[in-house]
């Protein structure tokens, strides 16, 4: 039976700019990483490690759920949305 | 731009230099160890604040930052393997498995650092590819 293709979607987007539109570069600066990984981020160029995800999700005192997303090519994500 | 696409590109140019210097001096003396004179402008790469990025652990380079550096040097390594290794067969191909290479020392020195120029490209084409994708 083959392996469904999955792949992590972010929020990233979003949640900057329901925290007053947070720019790319004071993201990058509370993760710990350069303005350019969070453009990578943001389109899915670069998936991070457990650690940068956390430190993310930190940024926007959120819970890592609510930044990424683990989803199924057919569209289907594997859990509810919130 | 990164501080890696930067380093990427002077390396680049460097190397540049360092071929057109070693054809000039090939084409004025005609002598190999003469050439690799120009070899020496390889310590041009030095001059960038992360040349030795690969070495230093911090917070100047982040996780996608390393991983693309690491990949790159990977990539490096990749292409100085299979440069010897096509070198090697064409020596055992050419001169026969039992034959015999005489060379002189500066052949050697030569090579390597040839090896370095390889290494040095790759993995700065790798990292802006990397950089780009």
């Amino acid at each position: 039976m083959p392996n469904p293709k999955t792949e992590i979607r972010n929020s990233i987007r979003r949640l900057r700019f329901d925290h007053g539109e947070m720019t790319q570069d004071e993201l990058g600066k509370r993760a710990g990483v350069t303005r350019h990984t969070i453009m990578a981020l943001e389109s899915a160029k670069y998936f991070p490690s457990l650690l940068l995800a956390f430190r993310i999700a930190r940024a926007f005192g959120v819970g890592v759920d609510q930044v990424f997303e683990y989803v199924e090519t057919n569209g289907r994500a594997n859990f509810e949305r919130r | 731009m990164t501080e890696s696409e930067k380093w990427a590109i002077w390396t680049l140019g460097v190397v540049a230099l360092t071929l057109i210097a070693w054809f000039a001096l090939t084409a004025w003396s005609g002598n190999g160890l003469v050439s690799n004179a120009a070899f020496s402008l390889l310590a041009l790469t030095a001059i960038p604040r992360n040349s030795r990025r690969h070495f230093i652990k911090g917070a100047r380079f982040d996780e996608r930052e390393q991983a693309i550096a690491n990949r790159a040097l990977l990539a490096g390594f990749r292409g100085v393997w299979l440069a010897l290794t096509a070198v090697w067969l064409a020596a055992g191909l050419t001169k026969g498995w039992s034959g015999t290479l005489v060379l002189p020392v500066w052949v050697l020195t030569s090579s390597l650092l040839w090896a370095v120029v390889l290494l040095l490209t790759v993995e700065s084409v790798t990292t802006l590819a990397l950089y780009r994708r």
